[in-house]
């Protein structure tokens, strides 16, 4: 009961082959139509552009090693079925020193590759002008909470200039000039958040307790007509049940944009509250712990009222005091959210009489920040 | 095939039900392990449904309150990992692995069985959390601190700590499974059964069980730190009292990266056996998979922090070159199986269908990691779909159409009956194209920037067709469960008879009677390679050429007369 | 060839170690669930490396010298060695067949084993009544998670003895058939090791 040479006809292997090539061709095929659906996004700083072509490099040798392993998996069971005709056992071929060698050193050549070059590209992304003794052109701190965004700018001597407070949906975001280094440093005061911005190809964690930075530039070219381009953000790591809703976005403007949204910015953080109307009541609420103190709040019916809010939560953690109408979605008043540690006073308009739901809008849906308020 | 005189020619395990509570039969226990992973792979099956379903489109459509999101895909992934896979291959390896090494049972039977039992105790204990007031477990598989510590927006509730306990438990489970396997491979393995002739899926077992008993204690330490951070005022792993958050998760990937292989070797070692079998010829560098196999394991232990690249704490360039070169061994093999194949004479039975699934399929999770172990690549894909792609691809495409490999290969053995080729070719064919309809999406939905466990996201952000796509192929696979499950339950019914050596298997189990005997064997053929029963059929065929002792044709000698050495030992 | 073909695999089913070659089954699994045991301590040492390494100064003030080495704790410490003496010992002794002396010397570190634990509480006691607590910041939680696993693992080892003191007064142990003595002692030598480290590095670096 020996082992017999293979007699097989040669059309087996046309076809075999004939079927590999098809395959592929569907593939590429396939590829194609979807388009660019396996690329990155256009990348947008200097940064992710090197992230990008390293990911073009990877991503051809992935496609080569594909094509190759899978075609030969595909070639050998068309080719090599087993026939009626096949009594015999086939060779018994129980290795070979020489290809088994080969297919040791030729991935380690190309993962040896693929490491220099990723570690070249890493180099450049991670270089930060302030580890080398250098000054930053812009630098702000982000600051994550559960489940909002504060951006602090800063100066030149990490001195605080003023904090973009507002949510994402209500005119939030960082704002930064195209062409200038930005370097960004992250802090939690809660959980661990992650700084994701899909167009730079980048993220990272934000880390309570240890404080993470980079550096990014993005490109002028971004700027059509001298307008300002908006990249969508949003927390990558998983937070909490409002990890979704913790969004932001990346602004990149003009200097001279950049320097009337900053001083705007200054002058709202510095603007005094508007005087709250005379003989208007005035309400108390705080918060603590993602909780308002109070449950229950009385105003009067059609006349304007003011609540003075104190958010006691960590600096990191945001809160407002918005009011839903009596469906429960209508949001009647809207108020812009204050930093943990500070305490400001929001001016109501008259309400109808009648129940009312108030609500925090960065904690939507947590059990305690909400309250029924009621005008009579 | 010869019949065997001492062999119960009826199919076993009709015994009753107290008989397979206290049985300490490793194959009885193999088959219970088998019943409680696919029990539990249902359970994490529907759960999977349920984020498919609120993903299928933008809008909150199911989970009205997010948190009951967060824990469904939370103990998807626990009951997927912990209750599923790792739990099915250690069954499969607690079947197989005594009768492939020629053994009458494991080494330490009652703590074989106190290791099963462990298993569904846990998974009660983490489902258990459901009924307590706040939920179960919703701060992920991973539970990285502070989410997972007590807090009023972590995780306030009991289900944490009951997550935290089922997971010692299970642990523990397979740390007194890992010692049992190692001592029944070292020390009951019959003569001539040397360590290299032992079957492939012995050599992944025995590296599997080392990586367990290994680094299973080490995530245990996590999650006792975790516990007495939640319960008993400790600050491991809070930064505002002086601990430090990714602590946890240095310790917490030293465990979970071996598990990696923990969930795939044996998966490995499982169409290492049915390749070769329906190829007709040897597998192709035995010795090199063997060292393959070593290398993974030795270097599992030195790529956990490739998790962790975004958190700023890790040296980067060692990980990165660790990672890079695991990619290497798991070439070897992939060449190994692709070479077995080569010049075959193939037998499209469901097994080898399942395994040539696992082939293509894996292939595709090797390659789509090599992009997460290029660092600057993996700033941009942490985190995000390609990871869940790029696990799935590994995890199912790699060990679940390996267990399905295993399913089909054994169940001959397992009942003394056949499953149905139709409805395998069926189930295999709607799994494969749902499973691929369900995570190659996931590729383009995390390259363009989803980000994982998210409940919803903006409809104009371009991810609706693939999330719809990759929801209907979630559906897809829960279908192709059905005709599995209707084979199952007709073959044990009426399923063709298998006979002992349906498959012309190579190794020991097919040299006793399907289903065995509570002893396993009555007596065994000669060992003289790594596929006894084929030297026993065709005679020796050795490395140095076929044919070259094949006058010393052995052929399957199990004639009567041979059982004196039954006989008591002195 | 025919006997060699037909080998049956009785032998290896051999109930007793002692007939086998190498190292008995009970023997080689108690090694590998100590090995396990180490890398469980090792994540627990890695723990308070890397908690000590990032609190400085480490002990805190308020408990600066709260933690002395000439204390009670040293008399713990030398008992605990002691009875891993003993404890060879009577491996020694039940190895030349030695049954008298063999559970002489078991009772003896059974019960060092018990004062240990004793000495133990004790000395918790101590620290409570100072303010040193768990949940007194990273070094009180180091401190009192590392030594209570110890203790449990004392606890644990003089059940053990416990098992193996009363098995050896039923006459169950002979100079061929006592690999529980062998795994137990083992296991009693590791559970002392891991003291001495703690020791080391809690009280005297």
């Amino acid at each position: 009961m020996s082992t017999s040479p293979r007699k097989r006809p040669a059309s087996d292997a046309l076809v075999a082959g004939g079927v590999v090539v098809l395959l592929f061709a569907i593939v590429a095929v396939v590829m194609w139509i979807s388009g660019s659906a396996l690329y990155p996004p256009a990348a947008v700083t200097t940064q992710a552009k090197e992230i990008s072509k390293l990911y073009d490099v990877v991503f051809a040798i992935a496609v080569a090693v594909f094509v190759a392993v899978e075609g030969l998996i595909v070639w050998s069971i068309l080719r090599y079925r087993r026939r009626p005709t096949d009594v015999d056992l086939p060779p018994q071929t129980h290795g070979n020193n020489m290809v088994e060698v080969l297919w040791t050193l030729i991935p380690t050549v190309i993962v040896l590759y693929l490491f220099a070059i990723s570690w070249q590209t890493l180099n450049t992304v991670d270089y930060t002008s302030v580890a080398n003794g250098q000054k930053p052109d812009i630098q702000i701190r982000a600051l994550a909470g559960q489940f909002q965004w504060q951006f602090e700018y800063l100066d030149g001597n990490g001195n605080h200039i003023a904090t973009q407070t507002r949510a994402a949906g209500e005119g939030g975001g960082m704002a930064v000039p195209v062409g200038k280094k930005v370097y960004v440093t992250l802090r939690s005061g809660d959980v661990i958040h992650a700084w994701y911005v899909p167009r730079f190809l980048f993220k990272r964690d934000v880390v309570p307790g240890q404080e993470n930075h980079f550096e990014f530039t993005v490109d002028p070219a971004e700027l059509i007509d001298g307008k300002p381009a908006t990249f969508h953000g949003q927390c990558a790591e998983l937070c909490g049940t409002g990890h979704r809703v913790m969004l932001f976005s990346v602004v990149a403007m003009s200097q001279a944009d950049y320097d009337a949204w900053l001083a705007k910015l200054v002058e709202i953080e510095k603007a005094t509250p508007p005087p709250a109307p005379s003989g208007a009541p005035v309400l108390t609420l705080g918060a603590k712990g993602i909780a308002y103190d109070k449950k229950d709040l009385q105003a009067p019916a059609e006349a304007p009222f003011v609540i003075d809010f104190k958010n006691e939560d960590p600096a990191t953690i945001t809160h407002d005091i918005d009011i839903h109408g009596a469906d429960g979605t209508t949001v009647v008043a809207n108020q812009e959210p204050i930093a943990g540690g500070t305490s400001t006073q929001y001016t109501y308009d008259p309400l109808p009489a009648g129940t009312y739901q108030f609500f925090c809008s960065v904690h939507p849906g947590v059990p305690g920040m909400t309250g029924t308020l009621t005008v009579n | 095939m010869a019949t065997h005189a001492l062999s119960p020619a009826v199919p076993a395990y009709r015994g009753g039900l107290y008989e397979w509570l206290t049985t300490t039969d490793h194959k009885k226990i193999g088959i219970m392990y088998l019943i409680n992973s696919f029990f539990f792979f249902l359970i994490g099956g529907l759960f999977a449904l349920l984020v498919r379903t609120e993903l299928a489109a933008p809008g909150i459509q199911l989970f009205t309150n997010e948190h009951v999101y967060n824990e469904s895909f939370s103990i998807h992934a626990t009951v997927m990992i912990f209750l599923f896979i790792i739990p099915v291959l250690a069954g499969l390896g607690n079947y197989a692995v005594p009768l492939m090494i020629g053994a009458p049972d494991m080494a330490f039977p009652r703590i074989n069985a106190l290791s099963f039992w462990m298993l569904p105790l846990g998974g009660v204990l983490l489902l258990a959390g459901f009924l307590t007031p706040g939920g179960a477990a919703a701060a992920g598989w991973t539970s990285y601190p502070p989410l997972s510590e007590r807090g009023a927006l972590a995780s306030p509730g009991p289900g944490q700590d009951l997550w935290i306990v089922s997971l010692i438990l299970i642990g523990t489970s397979s740390i007194l499974g890992g010692i049992n396997f190692l001592v029944t491979i070292f020390k009951m393995r019959a003569p001539g059964m040397t360590l290299f002739r032992m079957p492939i899926m012995v050599w992944t077992m025995l590296v599997t069980s080392v990586l367990v008993v290994m680094a299973t204690p080490v995530i245990t330490s996590a999650l006792v730190m975790l516990f007495i951070d939640r319960n008993y005022g400790g600050s491991f792993f809070l930064p505002d009292k002086g601990g430090q958050a990714v602590l946890y998760q240095n310790v917490f990937w030293f465990y979970s990266h071996p598990a990696v292989y923990v969930m795939v070797l044996p998966a490995m070692g499982v169409i290492s056996e049915v390749l070769p079998v329906f190829s007709r010829k040897p597998l192709f560098g035995y010795k090199a998979f063997i060292f393959a196999t070593a290398g993974i394991g030795a270097l599992g232990f030195s790529v956990w922090a490739h998790h962790m690249f975004t958190t700023g704490a890790v040296f980067l360039p060692f990980f990165a070159l660790m990672t890079f070169f695991i990619a290497v061994p798991t070439g070897v093999k992939m060449f190994n199986w692709v070479f077995t194949l080569f010049r075959g004479q193939l037998t499209f039975s469901t097994p080898l269908i399942f395994a040539i699934g696992f082939l293509t399929m894996f292939l595709i999770g090797g390659i789509n990691g090599a992009f997460s172990a290029a660092v600057p690549v993996d700033f941009a894909l942490h985190d995000t779909y390609w990871v869940v792609a790029h696990l799935h691809y590994v995890l199912f495409g790699g060990s679940v159409f390996g267990v399905f490999a295993g399913i089909y290969y054994w169940f001959p053995k397992m009942t003394g009956r056949m499953l149905s080729e139709s409805l395998g070719k069926i189930h295999f064919i709607l799994m494969f194209i749902g499973f691929n309809l369900t995570f190659f999406p996931m590729h383009m939905l995390g390259i363009k920037g989803m980000p994982r466990r998210i409940a919803d996201y903006a409809g104009d952000a371009g991810w609706n067709d693939w999330n719809l796509l990759a929801t209907i192929g979630g559906f897809t696979i829960a279908v192709s469960m059905l005709p599995f499950l209707w084979n199952v339950f007709v073959s044990l019914r009426g399923g063709k008879l298998a006979g002992d050596d349906p498959w012309e298997g190579n190794t020991l189990e097919w040299a006793t009677s399907s289903p065995p005997p509570p002893y396993n064997f009555d007596r065994l053929p000669a060992i003289r390679s790594e596929r006894p029963l084929f030297d026993a059929r065709h005679g020796l065929h050795t490395h140095d050429g076929p044919g070259g002792q094949s006058d010393e044709k052995a052929p399957m000698a199990l004639e009567e007369g041979s059982h004196d050495d039954q006989g008591p030992t002195p | 060839m025919t006997a060699e073909a037909h080998v049956g695999h009785a032998a290896q089913a051999a109930p007793s170690g002692h007939a086998q070659r190498g190292i008995s089954n009970p023997i080689l699994g108690m090694l590998l669930f100590i090995t396990s045991e180490v890398m469980f301590f090792s994540g627990l040492f890695a723990a308070y490396f890397a908690t000590r390494a990032a609190n400085t100064p480490w002990p805190p003030d308020v408990f600066k010298d709260i933690l002395d080495p000439l204390g009670p704790i040293i008399i713990a410490t030398v008992i605990l060695i002691a009875s891993s003496f003993t404890c060879q010992f009577a491996v020694w002794s039940i190895r030349r067949g030695d049954r008298k002396g063999f559970v002489r010397n078991i009772s003896i570190t059974f019960v060092l084993g018990i004062i240990f634990l004793i000495m133990q509480v004790y000395d918790y006691m101590l620290l409570f009544s100072e303010g040193m607590t768990l949940g007194s910041g990273p070094f009180g939680t180091t401190y009192f998670t590392l030594t209570g696993f110890h203790g449990a693992h004392v606890f644990g080892g003089v059940l053990m003895l416990g098992v193996i003191l009363y098995r050896g007064m039923a006459g169950q142990f002979s100079a061929k058939h006592h690999d529980a003595v062998e795994a137990v002692s083992l296991y009693w030598h590791f559970v002392d090791v891991v003291w001495i480290l703690l020791f080391s590095i809690l009280y005297l670096i």
